[in-house]
């Protein structure tokens, strides 16, 4: 069972002082799975997200990311990892190509050029490669954070709040992508948009004040049922 | 439950040094792009160069300006290079670019020596410009000491320990709200050993007493020491920094 498992989170805690933004948090997330995490503000979603894509070490609790302990080893799990975030992580006076090449150089990919070119090509960026990132629009910047954050081909792709500040369209081709890449990966993706959320998950938890309220397959889940009870617990203040 | 079954593409992890390579070529072409610290810095350092004018101005007939010209140099490096290193940071915050950098399996200190790196290259830039243009203005009836071209080693060690310890500073200082304050607080304590070192130092190599070098290499082996001791320190303690 566990070696089937992406992710595997024990007793996750993070305190900032006396304040616990995660506290006790256990999940297993399956290889292949999608995994859409809900909460209203301050629920502690980023701070696990952040956890998992070990920028931030947990206080107690174990982590194991593709069966690697993350706390240990924290520089193999992140070859494991990708984050897609609403901040696109590239640097605006760099052009594509070259945000994408100091990644791949970095991460040791063996032939970055054609790395970068076929990422490139896959998010539909090839004929702006040489164009600086500050003058494209936010839907083709958020393109070049999905291909920052393939580059060296990760198992698991964490997105936190992706769709902040895209138009239709953008989410649109976003969509698409995220279509494109799914096989083969697991996802994690913390969001506000129990639709959009809801829509694209295998599995569903909501957080509230640093806790899970519920966490469950999406086969044992009705929308309106499940719309309801996040409204309930969460928005009530109940949990 | 999906079960991945994918040949994943090789990484052949770099070696530390072509991290640092890759990270120090960033921040060139980064900055050769937009030539946006080494414009602030050059400004400023001529603005400082202007003040300096004026206030000299009505007294440079009774000063002798070569025993000061150490601690003029000196306060023009110091606060120009504030002004850069408040800058050298806010690339990689612009867009949460360090975080992306951090989410790479990398030894923290190469971020830090790259940085500091690349801060050493921009100050030094400007220095180039500024020192000469400062001699231009204030010393051109002053007789050149033989031991004058020795300033070179006081800037130099200068340089390189306050590219290193502004570089860890501003990144303890990249999130707080009053930054630009907080550095300049936090740096001018910090580097005031060095400081005095390399004014002493300059000093003695523009007047080239019969007492010269007595007074050069003492406060050279200073700033040396400084430079080796905070620069292991930052090293050492840098990958906390950016991580908190």
């Amino acid at each position: 069972m566990a070696d089937e498992l992406a992710i595997q989170a024990r007793h996750l805690v993070k305190a900032f002082g006396t304040r616990r933004a995660v506290d006790d948090i256990s999940l297993n997330v399956p290889r292949g799975a999608f995994l859409a995490i809900f909460g209203p503000n301050g629920a502690g979603k980023t701070t696990l997200l952040r956890m998992l894509a070990t920028l931030s070490r947990p206080s107690s609790g174990t982590l194991a990311i593709e069966g690697v302990d993350a706390r240990e080893h924290a520089d193999q799990a992140r070859d494991r990892i990708g984050l897609i975030s609403h901040q696109p992580m590239v640097y605006p006076d760099l052009s594509a190509e070259e945000n994408l090449l100091l990644y791949a150089r970095l991460y040791g990919v063996a032939d970055p050029e054609a790395r970068v070119r076929e990422l490139l090509d896959q998010v539909g960026l090839l004929h702006r490669r040489l164009d600086p990132v500050r003058t494209f629009s936010r839907g083709m910047t958020q393109r070049v954070a999905i291909a920052r954050a393939l580059v060296h081909d990760p198992d698991i792709v964490l997105l936190d709040e992706p769709y902040s500040g895209l138009d239709p369209h953008a989410v649109d081709v976003f969509d698409q992508l995220i279509d494109q890449i799914r096989p083969g990966h697991t996802f994690v993706m913390v969001s506000h948009d129990l639709r959009k959320g809801f829509s694209l998950c295998t599995h569903a938890l909501v957080m509230a004040r640093g806790h899970v309220v519920t966490a469950d397959s999406k086969d044992a889940l009705d929308f309106d049922a499940f719309e309801r009870l996040y409204r309930e617990t969460v928005g009530m203040g109940v949990a | 439950m999906a079960q991945q079954n994918r040949q994943r593409l090789a990484l052949k992890h770099p070696s530390t040094f072509a991290q640092y390579r890759t990270l120090l070529s960033k921040d060139l072409r980064q900055e050769f792009r937009t030539k946006e610290m080494v414009t602030s810095m050059g400004i400023f350092a001529v603005l400082v160069i202007i003040v300096y004018g004026a206030a000299l101005a009505l007294t440079a007939q009774s000063i002798d300006i070569a025993s000061m010209s150490g601690g003029l140099i000196w306060a023009l490096i110091v606060f120009t290079s504030l002004t850069g290193l408040n800058r050298s940071f806010s690339h990689e915050k612009e867009q949460g670019c360090l975080e992306g950098i951090l989410l790479v399996p990398l030894d923290r200190s190469v971020i830090y020596l790259a940085k500091a790196t690349s801060n050493f290259i921009f100050l030094a830039l400007v220095e180039v410009i500024a020192v000469p243009l400062f001699m231009f203005f204030f010393m051109t009836t002053v007789p050149f000491a033989p031991t004058f071209g020795m300033i070179v080693w006081p800037l130099l060690l200068g340089t390189i320990g306050m590219a290193g310890v502004g570089t860890m500073l501003a990144t303890i200082t990249a999130n707080t709200r009053s930054r630009d304050v907080l550095l300049a607080v936090l740096f001018i304590p910090l580097i005031y050993p060095l400081l005095y070192a390399c004014v002493t130092a300059t000093t003695a190599a523009i007047l080239g007493s019969a007492q010269w070098m007595d007074l050069y290499t003492m406060p050279l082996v200073m700033a040396a020491g400084y430079d080796v001791i905070m620069l292991l320190a930052c090293w050492v303690l840098y990958g906390f920094a950016v991580s908190a």
